[in-house]
């Protein structure tokens, strides 16, 4: 990078290195009203996005049992899940519900799926815990006269014991290796409610065997369901088939012959009522497996916007402090680290809009702790170049020593950092992962505003020695010093 | 230099430091949150607060067989006066029980419940540590190989070894505080300490990091190569032998000396935002500043005081231990 110092050339090239700084804060300038916009405008496609801790709602997870299911179906059927109780959110009329598959294979030896529910601004939790629970889960199983001769026998000994002198009650009986259940003797045909398209009600005409206008409840299922359907009856002519809704049997209607064309009948002694209510939940889907409520966060309203204002506040004010620092002790160099600072938080308040990033607590405490440690490379930066000027060498040169020499310092700590911010992002669970995310940006924009900012700034200053003594001279040192 | 002639001083305050944050992490413990032990944390702020004995009552009234439950007084973000209940993992018909009874006690608000199971907190638990291996893992081996090449008198994974000395040191600051205030104030290790303890992690490794940069640019600048080529089976070899035109201890002394400022001035920087951060940010955050804080301080301690004075330290061991066996140990090619 030396320069030819015919005078021609140095008035292009000092050109030049005005032209490029006025660029830079261009940039930055444009990218900042861009932030302000989309911060402030009520109807912006970029808004911020707040976490449930700093905009108040409801946090649940609950866990999916997949036990019985085959593990290469799993993640389709959790998908199937989510998309249902996303449905099902929906209905609240919640502004962007966030609902999502977490699964934990990573450290536990047993996989566990869960599902994630957050719903910004409910506060109520228990009209969500019970809307969602209102979802149905509809089964299919097929009567097992094994399992139920076995399970008659079992009932025949107890009764035997318990008249008897003895009073030992036998359990746990096993046959071929298989624990009796006690469960109703029924076994899975795979035929959920996974496979439905949509549910209706309907009023059965006066039939043999039936009530007059018995309220039913109709279902449809999708084409892949329908050909399961088919199968299953056409292969278990003469069975019963029990129809299950949240694990109680509501039916067990005869096979008389193959039913072709996908729909079902459902009864159950319902009223008009129960059966209406039964079909609307069930066009809204059905759940594929089983779910359980495992843990629940809610959080007012008043205080996320609490811990919102605060952090904000501590933000701004940090900013100006760490600025104000940076002045006093490096004077036009500090004012230089400033503006790469305020660019720093500029380009992620952009990117926390575009990616988006959910805003949280934690992750409003991690910038804010970012602030301090983004002038890092300026400071190192900055020390290089003391070292340079105060040898002789003229402030721009050493501006540009500074810069190569401090390189591998910058390199090599913010290589670990970010290294440290992936991993984390990898292990993380949802919470560690935002911060990590933040972090692991944070390292690479900072990096980015000091080698691009800090030096097309620095290198504009007008060009001096120490021995100079003037007033240049004087702003281009640091400290303590005169 | 000073650091590096007065090092046994500053290595002995560093081993009093390490020793009595063990001291305290073993005496006292750590209050684990429920976060990574499963269970609920109830939030309720009233207008006009009730007497602590009566809202324990109450709790105690609303759920059957809650078992031990505690109710620690505090303030919520708008300054009204506030009870923290927390109690075994409950269930949604039990947590409505006891929202009611406690609302009831003088207009109170619910301004946050969290409960979680006991899987999801042994789940967490399991992956933070985890988390932590890996990094740890993850930077010797990068330090290593960042200064691979290095060579002269000790070899890159010492700098990669005492990168993860002086982190220990610098994480167990931060969670000897925690065990204080846990004993002290009954603040539990939640989450957001554990990314305290990360951001300290990581500042810790960014701090020794620019030492050892400087460290290794000095030896670059004060040492002599000498080559000698040989032939071995028809290919020829060259061997590289470096010498320092300085004691090692003066390099590394110099180096420290001119991070020194840098070193300052970063922390100083950093430690403003956090105390903005303490100051003004809400009560959420006010632990996680105080955390980050310690480990701040105790980071720019160790990179100035510890991580050089130790490479100098093992220097000398290896160089007493090399001339006091000379005869057995077989020429070397370095």
């Amino acid at each position: 990078m030396s320069e030819n110092t015919t005078p021609e050339n140095a008035g292009t090239q000092a050109f030049l290195r005005t032209f490029r700084a006025i660029v830079v804060v261009m940039v930055v300038a444009g990218i900042a009203f861009w932030v302000y916009q989309n911060g402030t405008q009520p109807e912006s496609e970029n808004p911020f996005k707040l976490g449930l801790d700093l905009a108040g709602g409801s946090h649940l997870v609950y866990e999916a049992d997949v036990s019985k299911i085959d593990p290469s179906e799993v993640p389709e059927l959790m998908n199937v899940l989510r998309d249902v109780i996303e449905n099902r959110v929906n209905v609240f009329g919640v502004s962007e519900p966030i609902v999502q598959v977490e699964s934990s294979s990573f450290v536990t030896d047993e996989p566990i799926e869960r599902l994630v529910v957050e719903l910004p601004g409910v506060t109520d939790v228990s009209q969500a815990v019970a809307e969602i629970g209102r979802t149905p889960l509809l089964e299919f199983k097929l009567y097992d006269e094994e399992l139920a001769a076995q399970q008659d026998t079992l009932q025949n000994l107890n009764s035997l014991t318990e008249s008897g002198t003895s009073s030992a009650v036998i359990g746990n009986v096993t046959i071929n290796g298989e624990a009796i259940s006690e469960e109703l003797p029924f076994r899975d045909t795979g035929l959920t409610g996974r496979y439905l398209e949509t549910a209706a009600l309907e009023f059965a005409g006066g039939q043999s065997g039936q009530l007059s206008n018995e309220p039913l409840v109709s279902v449809r299922f999708t084409p892949v369901g329908a050909e399961l359907f088919e199968e299953i009856t056409r292969n278990n002519v003469n069975r019963q088939l029990g129809i299950f809704l949240d694990g109680e049997l509501l039916s067990a209607p005869n096979i008389n012959e193959p039913i072709a064309g996908g729909t079902a009948i459902i009864s159950g002694g319902f009223t008009a009522e129960e059966a209406r209510e039964l079909a609307q939940n069930l066009s809204f889907g059905a759940l594929p497996v089983p779910i359980e409520l495992q843990s629940t966060q809610t959080i007012g309203a008043s205080l996320g916007a609490e811990v919102l204002g605060k952090g904000m506040i501590a933000g701004v004010i940090g900013l100006s402090l760490v600025i104000l620092f940076m002045v006093l002790w490096y004077r036009i160099q500090g004012l230089v680290a400033g503006v790469a600072l305020l660019s720093y938080v500029t380009i992620m308040m952009a990117l926390f809009q575009i990616i988006p990033v959910t805003l949280t607590a934690a992750g409003l405490a991690g910038f804010v702790l970012s602030l301090g440690m983004a002038v890092d490379a300026n400071v190192l930066v900055f020390e290089r170049m003391k070292e340079e000027f105060n040898r002789g060498v003229s402030s721009r040169e050493a501006a540009r020593t500074g810069f190569t020499r401090a390189w591998s310092a910058i390199r090599d700590g913010n290589i670990t950092s970010l290294l440290s911010a992936i991993i984390l992002f990898w292990f993380g669970t949802s919470l560690v992962k935002g911060f990590a995310l933040v972090f692991g940006i944070g390292v690479i924009i900072s990096m980015l505003t000091a080698l691009v900012v800090t030096r097309t700034l620095l290198v504009t200053l007008p060009d001096t020695h120490k021995s100079a003594k003037n007033f240049m001279s004087f702003v281009l040192g640091n400290g303590l010093e005169k | 230099m000073f650091i590096i002639t007065h090092k046994k001083i500053f290595l002995a305050i560093a081993a009093v430091i390490t020793v009595v944050s063990i001291g305290l992490i073993a005496s006292l413990g750590l209050k684990v949150g429920i976060d990574f032990t499963g269970g609920s944390l109830t939030e309720v702020s009233y207008a006009q607060a009730p007497d602590k004995a009566a809202l324990e009552a109450a709790i105690d009234l609303a759920v059957a067989d809650l078992g031990e439950f505690s109710v620690r007084a505090s303030q919520n973000e708008n300054g009204e006066s506030a009870f923290l209940i927390r109690t075994r993992d409950l269930s949604e018909a039990e947590r409505v029980a006891l929202t009611e009874s406690v609302v009831a006690l003088g207009d109170g608000s619910i301004d946050r419940f969290t409960s979680i199971g006991p899987v999801i907190g042994q789940e967490l638990r399991d992956k933070a540590l985890y988390a932590i291996l890996a990094v740890i893992a993850i930077i010797i081996i990068y330090v290593a190989f960042a200064f691979r090449g290095i060579g002269t008198p000790v070899t890159s994974w010492t700098y990669g070894a005492i990168t993860i000395v002086v982190l220990i040191h610098d994480v167990l600051v931060p969670v000897a505080l925690m065990s204080v205030l846990g004993y002290v104030a009954g603040i539990e290790v939640d989450v957001l300490f554990v990314m305290a303890l990360l951001a300290v992690l990581g500042y810790s490794v960014n701090d020794t990091i620019v030492v050892f940069d400087r460290v290794r640019e000095n030896l670059m600048a004060n040492r002599t190569e000498k080559r000698t080529k040989r032939e071995e089976a028809g290919i020829m070899l060259e061997d590289v032998t470096y010498t320092l035109t300085k004691p090692y201890e003066e390099i590394v002394g110099t180096a420290v000396q001119e991070t020194l400022a840098r070193s300052i001035n970063t922390s100083v920087t950093t430690l403003i935002a956090l105390v903005a951060l303490y100051f003004l940010g809400g009560a959420v955050t006010q632990t996680f500043a105080l955390v980050l804080m310690a480990g701040v301080i105790a980071g720019t301690y160790s990179s100035i005081c510890i991580a050089s004075p130790l490479v100098v330290t093992y220097a000398q061991y290896r160089a007493k231990k090399a001339n006091q066996t000379p005869t057995q140990s077989a020429p070397k090619n370095t």
